[in-house]
């Protein structure tokens, strides 16, 4: 059987960006065989199989009011991946995103992949952010960027295919012995010793 | 009689009228009745006319030989030790002579009346045959008693004034066969043989009868009576060889032999002039076998009690053709006897056996070597007392119990003269198995009482010591010393009491222990050697500071860091009073640092001079009060392997039953659990109580396999002071409150004391599977789940299913350890909760910034006056209440689950709100979250937080319980910020 990893993805990004409507469109589009517990739209999860492994996607949604700024490093810690969420049809979100993916590299854990999202690009007529702005800049950080529309499901699976794909795979031999290894976990505990 | 009889005629007639069917029986019956009845009268005939002239022979002895006998004076020690055999002799024979006169009267006078009506009952010989066997038995002992000890040829001579005039009227009471006695033999034989003729006589008129009698009741009773008379026959005449050849003995050896082994009582059964054999030790020629010693004869003698001699026939394969072997062994000696004959041997053996049951029994077989079951060896395992002589550890000390083969074996006393004494069981002649030893004090008048556990005469394994000085220790010992993990607690009253909880090697602190030093109030938590502080330490002071460092020899060493109340950290060298010494470095609270010579001097502010940095980052702040100590030191694993390996040990050994004490310690019940055993007297069986007993427990693990019943089954068995769990948890529980209560409740410990809960979960975990190995192995079959640690299923493991279980036992100092760890922001905390609950709900919600359409006002009933801005504590009321059961338990698995049930509570009124199922993303929930939080207004937050996040379950990293714990604490985190806890209402 084929092993499964648990990633942690955590989302970032100013409130109505549309953050947990993408995970909300990923997680509904395909019928998930188990059916995990979620809390609300806050907590999900999703299987997807990349390459000989299945990576099990645990979502952490995070609030995004900027009077919860501070909050967030409890959220990002240990976490393998982030979702940094724009809305292209705000400026100010966008700007947000520069926030995040600096303190990202400040103070977020070490190797974390960055995706870039900006959503809503079913209304690229009233568009703010250029494509070229976000390339750009995803290319400066090396993040993964999309455009996305969680309302016509575009480019949402792409994301996270995308994210798979930049996760280390594990060595071989390990893969055969150990069914489950949590990336989040070492991470996790080097981070807390601090306090 | 004459009822019995009737009733027995009346028996028969109904047995007639039965069995009326066949009629020539009863005709026949008829005529034996008759028969037997003229048999009966001839037989009661002839025993009157014999018992006429026995009694009148009687009679006559007892005139001239009995009665001139017991009148002569006795002056010396012997003459009045003869006088009383004699007297006790005259005692039978009257007694002999009563019981015969009187039942010879009884018949005498029937017969005279109805001669006619006698029957077999009448004939007192039968009926009674056990009064007269005793009567005659009882003579015949006391007769031979005295012959033994020469009694006839001291009466003689004393007498012989007495029998120069009356030696015919002597002789005239002999038999005439006999020619020209001595005045000695002819009181030998006038005392016994028409005595035991008489019995002769007995035999021969029931011979008679029995030839004649036919009935099949009656004959039993002849035959019966007639067979005890034919075995006192044997009887008597094997007692009076037994004594002529006992006095033979004791006429033809030395004196001082005779005087030390000469009783009247002691018979010779054997004798290796008769029966050849040789003697393994070189000085001894001789073997004398009586009925209750054995002894070695040669220049000088040995004896030996034969309740302590054991016969072991040597194999033929051993012996050689021409010597044939017994090893005879005895408690301190053994030596072989050796004949050139098997057969020899043989005799040897069988008579020794028989001799030392009979002793064994203390009773002679009747006849003598009649034995029914014959050859019956005498059992192995005997009690007996025994005073050691040899030079040994036992001189001179009195062994009362069992003995097996010559040794000390089962359970049994051990006395020394000096007053120590041990009180236990033995094995193979050493102390082995449970005993309690008390060692008197030389010095003081008082006793050390070891109850412990021993193996081969020394102390090994769990054992109480209560010493004189009444200070006591509870722990394991190996070779009678204190090894291993131990509590050594003295009394209150001395003048440094103190208590040791940990390790020890041959009686020294050794390893890793706690010393509370209960006068100063100090703890050490660290490393020894020889008695001594050595290696890394830490020393909590009653103030709050703290001390960790190197120990050398019970001197602090080298440099150190002392974290003072005020959580400053002085880091160099220190003197005993933990004073600084020469230079050192202060980070103060906030990351500052102090270098130089930082003397301070009692009474004096800090005057000092040195470098003060505060180019510190601004991360720094706080990191002295993080500051935790002892985490490599103190390896978790390496911390009570004391108490750990000797249940590894157990487990390793196979679990025997009778080893579990000695591994994991003494049940001692306590006093509720008395009162439990109390109300089981008058209540019905609490079904809480599990079975301690190893075979008990295997099972059980064996076959709780389904998580449910396993998890019952730990549950109790963690609870019950007699379960190898119990005992475990109870030394666990121990060593956590020795390190972690009262002084030791000090925040820079937490996370020390965090670990040992999580590694004490590991380890149960680990013994539990390895119970399961064993209960597999011992019953031949596989566990049924053989899969193990297989795919990262919902699989029990330590998190989850001990860890709830133990975690009671050490919540309440973990908790404080937390408590205090998360004070200061408990306290902001609580500053933020204060200020949110001068809210009312609507302007909470609003102030919360929660969208309007998510405020559940509908859910409100308002009265008349009332407006919504006023209300207060209501909405979210029931996720509120959800929320505040975290405090109704301490397993980190169970606050899980009702946080996860809060958000669900938080969900339904949403959805109710909203009427529609409605998903709330983290915008939204956040603010809900921080609501629910500040209404249920629940004390030390942080500290619950904390312990549930380090306590539970690993696999639960990045899940849905770990997203949820997050949130309730970013909740508790921005409840703490100014903007809250210092918000002014507008």
């Amino acid at each position: 059987m084929m092993a499964i990893r648990e990633l942690k993805v955590c989302l970032l990004g100013d409130t109505g960006v549309g953050k947990s409507s993408i995970v909300c469109r990923f997680v509904q589009d395909h019928f998930d065989h188990n059916i995990s517990p979620t809390i609300g739209a806050s907590f999900m999860t999703k299987t997807v199989p990349c390459g000989n492994e299945l990576h099990k996607f645990l979502i952490w949604d995070t609030a995004g009011q900027e009077r919860f700024h501070s909050l967030a490093p409890m959220y990002y810690r240990g976490s393998a991946a982030a979702v940094i969420v724009y809305d292209i049809t705000k400026q100010d979100s966008f700007h947000t995103l520069k926030k995040w993916v600096k303190e990202l590299k400040e103070h977020g854990p070490e190797n974390i992949v960055m995706a870039i999202a900006g959503n809503k690009c079913d209304l690229s007529d009233i568009r703010e952010v250029t494509m070229k702005d976000a390339r750009e800049y995803a290319e400066s950080i090396s993040a993964i960027v999309v455009e996305t529309s969680a309302k016509n499901a575009i480019n949402v699976e792409e994301l996270f295919q995308g994210i798979s794909k930049q996760i280390p795979p594990l060595n071989s031999h390990e893969n055969g012995n150990i069914g489950t290894i949590k990336l989040a976990k070492q991470t996790s505990q080097t981070s807390r010793r601090c306090c | 009689m004459a009822n019995s009889n009737s009733s027995s005629l009346s028996r028969r007639s109904a047995c007639r009228h039965k069995r009326n069917s066949n009629p020539a029986k009863p005709l026949r019956r008829a005529v034996d009745v008759a028969g037997l009845k003229d048999v009966c009268q001839v037989a009661v005939r002839s025993l009157l006319r014999t018992e006429e002239a026995f009694l009148s022979s009687l009679a006559r002895i007892n005139d001239i030989v009995l009665q001139p006998l017991l009148r002569t004076d006795s002056d010396d020690q012997k003459g009045k030790e003869h006088m009383k055999l004699l007297l006790l002799l005259s005692d039978r024979y009257h007694a002999l002579w009563d019981r015969t006169e009187e039942n010879y009267k009884t018949l005498k006078q029937k017969y005279n009346t109805s001669e006619s009506s006698l029957t077999v009952h009448d004939i007192y010989i039968i009926l009674k045959k056990n009064l007269f066997l005793e009567v005659y038995t009882q003579y015949f002992t006391c007769f031979t008693n005295y012959a033994v000890v020469h009694g006839f040829d001291r009466a003689a001579k004393q007498t012989s004034g007495y029998w120069k005039t009356n030696k015919k009227m002597l002789k005239q009471l002999l038999a005439p066969s006999i020619s020209e006695p001595t005045i000695s033999i002819s009181l030998h034989l006038v005392l016994h043989e028409s005595i035991r003729s008489q019995v002769q006589q007995y035999a021969l008129i029931l011979t008679r009868l029995n030839e004649n009698a036919e009935e099949v009741d009656e004959k039993n009773l002849v035959s019966d009576a007639l067979n005890l008379y034919v075995k006192l026959q044997n009887f008597i005449s094997q007692s009076l060889d037994e004594a002529s050849l006992t006095k033979t003995l004791w006429g033809s050896l030395g004196s001082k032999l005779v005087s030390s082994l000469c009783i009247p009582e002691r018979r010779l059964q054997e004798d290796s002039k008769c029966v050849p054999v040789s003697i393994s030790t070189g000085r001894f020629e001789r073997v004398l076998l009586f009925d209750d010693l054995l002894v070695l004869q040669g220049s000088d003698f040995r004896s030996f009690d034969l309740k302590l001699v054991w016969v072991d026939p040597v194999s033929p394969e051993k012996s050689t053709p021409t010597s044939h072997s017994l090893r005879i062994i005895t408690p301190e000696e053994e030596f072989l006897l050796s004949s050139k004959e098997a057969q020899h041997k043989a005799v040897w053996q069988w008579k020794l056996n028989q001799v030392i049951r009979q002793r064994l029994d203390e009773k002679r077989d009747f006849p003598l070597w009649g034995k029914s079951e014959e050859g019956l060896d005498p059992c192995a395992s005997r009690f007996s007392t025994y005073t050691f002589k040899s030079e040994c550890r036992f001189k001179n000390a009195v062994y009362e119990g069992e003995f097996s083969w010559g040794k000390p074996h089962g359970k049994g006393t051990l006395k020394w003269p000096d007053g120590h004494n041990y009180v236990g069981d033995f094995k193979e002649g050493l102390e082995d198995g449970f005993g309690i030893c008390l060692i008197p004090h030389s010095s003081e008048d008082g006793y050390d009482c070891y109850k412990c556990h021993w193996s081969e005469g020394k102390m090994q394994g769990y054992g109480i010591c209560e010493y004189s000085d009444e200070s006591v220790y509870k722990g394991y010992f190996k070779d009678n010393l204190r090894h291993g993990f131990g509590i050594l607690k003295s009394p209150v009253s001395t003048k440094h009491p103190f208590k040791y909880t940990g390790h020890w090697d041959s009686d020294k602190k050794m390893g890793y222990g706690i010393w509370d030093d209960i006068e100063s109030g100090q703890r050490y938590i660290g490393m020894w050697q020889n008695d001594q502080r050595h290696g890394a330490g830490i020393v909590v002071m009653q103030s709050g500071a703290c001390y960790q460092g190197t120990f050398l020899m019970d001197k602090m060493t080298g440099t150190g860091i002392l974290i003072s109340e005020d959580d400053s950290v002085l880091e160099g060298k220190f003197t005993e009073q933990l004073k600084l010494d020469g230079k050192g470095k202060l980070t103060f609270q906030n990351g500052f640092t102090l270098e130089g010579n930082l003397n301070n001097k009692a009474g004096k502010d800090r005057q000092t001079q040195g470098v003060l940095n505060t180019t510190s980052k601004e991360q720094d702040y706080g990191i002295t009060r993080r500051l935790q100590l002892g985490l490599d030191e103190f390896p978790v694993e390496k911390r009570w392997q004391g108490i750990y390996d000797p249940f590894f040990e157990f487990i390793s050994s196979g679990c025997r039953e009778e080893t579990e004490e000695s591994f994991l310690g003494i049940h001692v019940q306590t006093s509720k659990e008395l009162r439990k055993s109390q109300e089981y007297l008058f209540c019905q069986r609490d079904s809480e109580e599990i079975s301690g007993k190893i075979e008990d427990v295997l099972e059980a693990l064996y076959e709780c396999q389904d998580p449910e019943s396993l998890q019952s089954y730990l549950q109790k068995a963690l609870n019950s002071s007699q379960h190898p769990f119990g005992k475990l948890l109870k030394s666990l529980s121990a060593v956590f409150q020795a390190t972690y209560s009262g002084i030791g409740a000090n925040w820079h410990l937490l996370h020390m004391a965090q670990e040992e809960v999580k590694y004490h979960a590991w380890k149960i975990w680990e013994f539990y599977r390895n119970f399961t190995h064993v209960a597999s192995k011992q019953k031949g079959k596989p566990l049924p789940d053989t899969e193990e640690d297989t795919e990262g299923s919902e699989k029990e493991n330590p998190y989850t299913l001990i860890l709830p279980l133990i975690l009671p036992r050490f919540h309440p100092e973990l908790f404080m350890l937390y408590m205090l760890y998360h004070e200061k922001e408990d306290a902001f905390y609580w500053q933020g909760i204060v200020r949110l609950g001068l809210f009312s709900d609507t302007k909470l919600l609003e102030f919360l910034e929660v969208q309007k359409n998510l405020w559940p006002l509908k859910d409100l009933r308002l009265t008349t006056n009332q407006r919504y801005s006023l209300v207060r504590d209501r909405c979210f009321l029931s996720a509120t209440e959800c929320f505040q059961k975290i405090i109704t338990t301490v397993d980190p698995r169970e606050k899980l689950g009702i946080l996860l049930k809060t958000h669900e509570e938080i969900e339904t009124i949403v959805s109710r709100v909203m009427e529609k199922e409605y998903k709330l993303p983290m915008d939204d929930l956040l603010p809900l979250l921080v609501y629910v939080v500040s209404r249920a207004r629940i004390q030390r937050l942080g500290a619950e937080i904390h312990l549930i996040r380090d306590l539970m379950d690993p696999k639960n990293e990045g899940g849905i319980y770990d997203f949820m714990l997050t949130a309730i604490e970013s909740c508790y985190e921005h409840i703490q910020k100014e903007e809250i806890r210092l918000y002014r209402f507008p």
